[in-house]
């Protein structure tokens, strides 16, 4: 065997080798995407995953938790669907019921949240979140509102107070709203006038006319809040449906913005943490919850964000001053009795194949 | 030597030695095609209950599918968009494929190397960095407004078709240009003098030798261009507006938000026959060429 014809065998043998070790680690059976023990996966909204919000957790556990995001809640209920098993996630209250029933989450054990007597009664007595028995499926952390965030120098000094905003033809592909089905649908239902948590066949009829006829007029939908907000920065946009946090973040870089008080009423939410049906991470889960609801990471939750805090703890942490400069009462009920509660949506199903069909030009 | 080739390939070993290098394509094609096709279709024959086998099958995907003016009018749009973008790819890449080929000389080496740069950044970075040129604050609008061409940024960059097609058609010119330039490569260089001691003009020359003989390369570019466009949605998503939806986008939501499955799978079904059906075309047209050459 001459030197030349070793070499080509070897080749071939290796190439072979590999073959072999591509075709074995393909077929390998594969691992269920779960969450490492003594290390905690937390699913939750972007721009969520500060370590500010952590503090107290990561002091205890220095390093002991992933994050994993995502842009809407309903993207990540089929991420769970499909098999996604975190420890903990951050959905909001409209969908409690929902991933309940597709059997997604555990009770937590109030009794081992040690502010949960600070949560705001009104949080705290959610309907939907009653497990019974001193539990519940969500623990609530979280609560801001959507509104309409607008240029005052492109916008005229009278503009009116009203979500018909994102409906005027004189700003056509300069607006965006909202690509998710607890913003976009419900104010359509609102503009047309009917009740956007539970909507007969003539009512749906109505928020689809109301979307069919905003559509030509958005430059584009989206969940992605940075770019909405640096559309908004450089002009390009004069209006868009955001969340408080873009408000503050644009303010704090100096453009001339408001938050508008439409008259049919800004919408509220509130968002909270659910547990994983068989997280292997229990104690973890309840120190991050636990950690989460400390004052401190409630204050910065408001400070930095502009969202309001669940617990009367982290409000009592913020100067007052502040708290006018953001436009949040102390109390959320003086909040809900001007706007509307975004609570469980009967028809959330259609309205999401709704929204998605007129966004494609259906 | 039990892996030498020989012509007498009738021996147990060379037999078992074909059987087992067989293996692990035929896994792969059974396991990660035939399987996963297979199980599409199935999918697309389903109710949406969440469930297996549920209460049995159905051709009511496809009946929603056919009813529904939309999903034709999204088919219809992703079919031009693609179409647009494989043009524009294939008209861009090939005076660079040519040049590469008869011109390039000692830089060919450089050239080639240029081309395939662009694969060393991420599809997504490209995608952005896209969108800084298109934006309303941009580098064109800048250069635009600044000229005193524009007097003031237009928003008709961003966010519409022609920023999708610009997008894609850049991302996907070396799959354009590569093929046109082997086709090219291989013509041998004594068909230009032929041509030319039969007394024929450079474009004549061009027209009656060179594209035909490349014409197969062509094909493969526009086959290479147009069949993942045609699904994309990662970039109407970023650079597109509402009017950019292409069908990939419908399909995604089945499969995350709307949450059906099945409509999903009877969506990539259908998609799949359009692209086979086009395609079915491009080659009866290639056969066409060569009958007629």
């Amino acid at each position: 065997m001459t030197c030349r014809e070793k070499s080509s065998t070897v080749k071939k043998l290796s190439t072979q080798a590999l073959a072999l070790a591509v075709a074995a680690s393909i077929l390998a059976p594969v691992a269920p995407a779960r969450a490492e023990e003594g290390k905690l996966t937390y699913l939750t909204w972007s721009g969520y995953e500060l370590p500010e919000y952590d503090e107290a957790y990561l002091k205890a556990h220095p390093g002991a938790v992933d994050i994993s995001v995502f842009g809407d809640d309903d993207d990540a209920f089929t991420k769970l669907k499909a098999g996604f098993r975190p420890d903990v996630a951050h959905p909001c209250y409209d969908k409690i019921q929902r991933w309940n029933k597709a059997g997604l989450i555990e009770p937590i054990d109030t009794s081992r949240i040690a502010n949960w007597n600070q949560i705001f009664p009104i949080f705290r007595n959610l309907p939907d979140i009653q497990a019974g028995d001193g539990k519940v499926w969500m623990v609530p952390w979280d609560w801001g509102n959507t509104s309409i965030l607008y240029r005052t120098d492109l916008l005229p000094k009278d503009v009116e107070q009203s979500w018909n905003l994102l409906w005027n033809p004189q700003y056509a592909g300069r607006m965006s709203t909202i690509d998710a089905v607890h913003d976009t649908p419900i104010v359509a239902a609102l503009v047309a006038g009917v009740n956007p948590f539970d909507l007969s066949p003539a009512d749906m009829e109505k928020v689809a006319a109301k979307m069919r006829e905003q559509r030509p007029l958005m430059a584009s939908y989206t969940t992605d809040m940075t770019s909405v907000e640096q559309s908004l920065a450089s002009g390009a946009l004069v209006a868009a449906m955001t969340w408080n946090a873009s408000a503050v973040a644009l303010r704090k870089q100096g453009v001339p913005v408001a938050f508008m008080k439409p008259k049919e009423g800004m919408l509220t939410w509130s968002c909270g943490f659910v547990m994983i049906k068989g997280t292997k991470n229990k104690d973890l889960a309840y120190d991050f919850i636990n950690s989460r609801l400390a004052p401190s990471s409630g204050q910065h939750l408001i400070e930095n964000n502009g969202y309001g805090a669940s617990t009367s703890t982290a409000f009592a942490a913020v100067p007052a001053e502040k708290l006018k400069e953001l436009e949040l009462p102390a109390d959320p009920e003086v909040m809900l009795k001007k706007t509307v509660f975004t609570g469980p949506m009967k028809q959330a199903e259609e309205l999401g194949k709704l929204l998605e069909k007129i966004k494609a030009g259906g | 030597m039990p892996f030498a080739p020989s012509s007498q390939k009738t021996g147990l070993n060379g037999w078992l030695f074909r059987a087992l290098m067989l293996v692990p394509g035929g896994l792969l094609g059974c396991g990660l095609i035939v399987f996963s096709l297979g199980l599409l279709v199935f999918l697309s024959l389903r109710h949406n209950d969440g469930s297996l086998l549920g209460v049995g099958l159905t051709l009511d995907n496809f009946v929603t599918l056919a009813q529904d003016p939309l999903y034709a009018r999204v088919a219809g749009r992703s079919l031009v968009i693609a179409g647009l973008v494989t043009a524009a790819t294939v008209l861009t890449a090939y005076p660079v494929a040519y040049f590469l080929a008869f011109h390039a000389g000692r830089y060919r080496a450089i050239i080639l190397f240029l081309v395939t740069l662009p694969f060393w950044t991420s599809y997504l970075l490209r995608v952005f960095a896209w969108k800084i040129v298109l934006a309303y604050n941009g580098v064109l609008n800048s250069f635009l407004t600044g000229t005193g061409i524009l007097s003031s940024p237009s928003l008709a960059f961003l966010n519409t078709p022609a920023a999708v097609v610009v997008t894609l058609a850049h991302a996907y010119a070396p799959f354009a240009i590569l093929p046109i330039f082997t086709a090219l490569e291989s013509m041998p260089r004594s068909l230009f003098e032929a041509a030319a001691d039969l007394g024929a003009p450079p474009f004549a020359t061009f027209r009656r030798v060179v594209l035909p003989y490349s014409i197969k390369g062509v094909l493969a570019a526009v086959t290479v261009v147009f069949i993942p466009t045609v699904g994309d949605y990662v970039t109407p998503a970023l650079v597109g507006g509402p009017n950019s939806i292409m069908i990939g986008s419908l399909i995604q939501v089945q499969f995350g938000r709307a949450n059906d499955w099945p409509f999903g799978a009877a969506l990539s079904v259908a998609v799949m026959v359009l692209i086979a059906f086009v395609i079915g075309l491009l080659r009866q047209a290639d056969r066409r060429g060569e009958k007629a050459a």
